[in-house]
């Protein structure tokens, strides 16, 4: 087959489904779930074929919408790093639909959930395939509706629903600025195909930063960061999926996809931005209570990593050869950041299920403290989730290690300081990851739901083997480079001295956070932090709360005091002035012909006889 | 004495502020309706005046289309007059406001 058709095959597949389960499919949940899976595993055999048969760039684009001047076209652009990204959504999400058939099974509304599945898929391939930043647009928003639709999945718990909310809007303040962006680039370049404008563009900063904007709302930076947390609400496969793989992973994605229009003042704020929220989050992840929580830090803290990676920017490589020193300046930061995307959408996922494994097998309990000894009940549960967990706080040999490898000595080449925080948070993140896995896989069991566990179904234990497998094989070369082409090449990849240094520090960061944690958590039910180091958990408490309680404020002082004023404005001009205003003086002038309006014949004719008079003064010409 | 134009339109203008102030303070539909009828002879005597002094026949061509008129007038607003006095009972014009409600 063409490429072009597969591809449109690829993007049309999940709309497809997505359709037939909206309009015929709605009391059918068994069937809905077979067909969204279905087509889910036909995307990612369509996909394998598109990635392997090595054709890349190959042309299409329609023309969608001409104004004018103004013609908004549709295409794909199809290179390495789309193929890359591609795998990813294609692959993960397959997994996850799998999963979501045992952990759904008992769903009253899974036709909606399967149906949500699909519109997703759908809206994120238009993102990995689409080749202008209008289409990307479009997609972006698409996503942010699928997001909020699986969110609020379990609309009739008001927490839900209420995380959804906050979703969106917080999705639309970043959109706001990436539309902004989209804007400018059109108004300066004249065009929003990526290939034209990789071609020719004028940089500026401003529409870096603005395009940053969407990409921070999307992959929750500081200060967007408050709705990730939150969007734990909703089932665990959509968390795994949307929330860790994949949606959340877009931002990245379009960072990278639009690197040729950044300029190196954006790519500080971007680096600091990224910085920042990875320690933010490893920090907020250590107090956290419900296991599903812990990991959404993680991933924010992870998501930290990788627009750090970005924002560090290119390297120059120097090559000799044959007495002859080559310079080339290699865009590192994409190759760290797509590759650490690729390994956390791996072992991210796995979490994820994994998490969603143990909360099915407890009977929905989500609470760790309420865990515990869980090894023996869940023994495959338990052995992926332990790779996951070391991949994450990168174990040597598994794939986490690699991609966070190349991030710090990028970061140690570039920004001392930025490798500095990166060290601290990657210790943070052993410390809260083995926290996790020791409060819920070891001791005994502290609650009834603990204790009744069991080892889920083979539909949920299948995608946790594949990702785990996935989890390892992730970082080699061998895998990572067949896969992603180009994008492979960008990795940075330490020598000599450097390699050992890097080296060095991650196993000691590895191994100082384990250890701290495995060693200062008594499998009790309560969080032993809280119980020895009061003032610094409430510190870290707060600072988890610092966001919300902002917004908070600002939305119920600021902003609903402009809303008040702009209301009173409103009901005294708009609605009082000018529409009852202008009601009032018809009416006014209603009753006044109203009274001429006497039912006696003599008033009549006395007004006949004095306009008679009238028209006679005015042609006689008195007037 | 000879009688001129003047004295013709004296009589007209006498006759038509008669009617005009019959309209304006009788109180019956039908005496209205006399006066009303006055005032279209005024004009008329007026219109055959000019006629004559002028010696054409506009002014006698104008009153043959009022005096058509005005009998198709009488025919259909004694009509009325009757209809309204069958329906109401009175044709006093004080009492007959009901359209302005």
């Amino acid at each position: 087959m063409n490429p072009v058709n597969t591809t449109l095959l690829i993007l049309l597949l999940p709309l497809f489904s997505a359709t037939v389960i909206a309009l015929g499919l709605r009391r059918q949940g068994a069937w809905a779930a077979g067909l969204a899976t279905a087509v889910a595993g036909a995307i990612a055999i369509l996909s394998w074929q598109l990635i392997f048969s090595g054709q890349r760039n190959f042309p299409a684009a329609w023309e969608w919408l001409r104004l004018g001047d103004f013609v908004v076209s549709l295409g794909f652009k199809f290179d390495d790093l789309a193929a890359l990204m591609l795998f990813v959504v294609s692959f993960v999400g397959f997994l996850i639909h799998i999963f979501s058939l045992g952990y759904m099974r008992a769903d009253a509304a899974r036709a909606r959930f399967f149906g949500g599945l699909s519109i997703f898929m759908f809206s994120m391939l238009g993102i990995v395939l689409a080749d202008n930043l209008f289409m990307i647009f479009i997609f972006w928003e698409l996503v942010g509706f699928s997001s909020y639709l699986l969110i609020g999945h379990w609309h009739e718990r008001t927490a839900a629903a209420e995380a959804a909310k906050k979703a969106f809007i917080v999705n639309r303040v970043g959109d706001f600025g990436f539309l902004l962006g989209i804007i400018m680039c059109y108004w300066s370049n004249g065009t929003v195909n990526l290939t034209a404008l990789g071609a020719q563009h004028v940089p500026s900063t401003l529409i870096a930063l603005l395009l940053f904007c969407g990409a921070a709302g999307k992959s929750a930076q500081l200060p967007l960061q408050v709705w990730l947390p939150d969007a734990m609400e909703g089932p665990t496969p959509v968390s795994a999926l949307i929330h860790a793989a994949t949606m959340v992973a877009a931002g990245i994605y379009l960072l990278c996809r639009i690197n040729v229009l950044m300029v190196p003042d954006a790519l500080t704020v971007i680096m600091w931005i990224g910085t920042l929220t990875a320690l933010y989050a490893a920090l907020c992840a250590v107090v956290q209570r419900d296991i599903k929580k812990v990991l959404a830090y993680s991933t924010l803290s992870q998501l930290g990593y990788m627009v750090a990676a970005f924002g560090l920017g290119s390297l120059t490589l120097r090559h000799e050869m044959g007495g002859v020193v080559h310079e080339m300046v290699v865009a590192t930061g994409v190759g760290a950041a797509m590759f650490h995307l690729t390994t956390h959408a791996f072992f991210k996922a796995l979490l994820f299920l994994g998490s969603g494994s143990v909360i099915h097998g407890c009977h929905h309990e989500q609470n760790i403290f309420k865990m515990g000894g869980l090894r023996a009940k869940m023994p495959l549960t338990f052995i992926t989730f332990t790779l996951g967990v070391l991949a994450i706080i990168g174990m040597p040999g598994l794939a986490g290690f690699f991609s966070k490898d190349a991030i710090l000595y990028l970061a140690l080449e570039k920004n001392t300081a930025v490798f500095a925080v990166l060290v601290f948070t990657a210790v943070l993140t052993s410390f809260y990851m083995i926290r996790l896995w020791k409060l819920t896989f070891w001791g005994a069991a502290r609650s009834d739901h603990a204790a009744q566990a069991h080892e889920s179904g083979f539909t949920m234990t299948l995608p946790l083997v594949v990702l785990a497998v996935l989890s390892i094989i992730g970082g080699y070369a061998g895998f990572f480079s067949r896969l992603a082409g180009a994008v492979a090449d960008l990795v940075p990849e330490a020598t000599g001295a450097a390699h050992s240094t890097i080296l060095l520090v991650s196993l000691g960061v590895m191994l100082t956070g384990a250890s701290g944690a495995w060693l200062f958590y008594a499998s009790a039910e309560t969080d032993s932090l809280e119980g020895k180091f009061r003032l610094g958990f409430r510190g870290l408490t707060g600072l988890k709360e610092s966001f919300d309680r902002l917004y908070t404020y600002y939305v119920a002082k600021v902003q609903q005091r402009l809303a008040m004023l702009l209301n009173f404005i409103e009901q005294i001009f708009l609605a009082g002035l000018l529409i009852r205003g202008l009601g009032g003086v018809v009416t006014l002038i209603g009753y006044g012909a109203r009274s001429l309006y006497t039912g006696s014949l003599h008033t009549y004719v006395y007004w006949f006889l004095w306009g008679t008079a009238l028209l006679w003064a005015f042609a006689v010409g008195i007037f | 004495m000879i009688v001129d134009l003047q004295h013709y339109l004296l009589l007209s203008a006498v006759l038509f502020v008669l009617g005009f102030f019959g309209v304006l303070l009788r109180k019956n539909t039908l005496v209205i309706y006399m006066c009303l009828e006055l005032m279209l002879i005024a004009a008329t005597i007026a219109l055959v005046a000019f006629s004559h002094f002028n010696d054409t026949l506009d002014g006698n061509v104008f009153v043959f289309f009022i005096l058509t008129i005005a009998a198709a007038e009488v025919a259909v607003g004694l009509a009325i007059v009757v209809a309204l006095f069958r329906q109401r009972g009175t044709v006093q014009v004080e009492a007959l406001n009901h359209l302005r409600h």
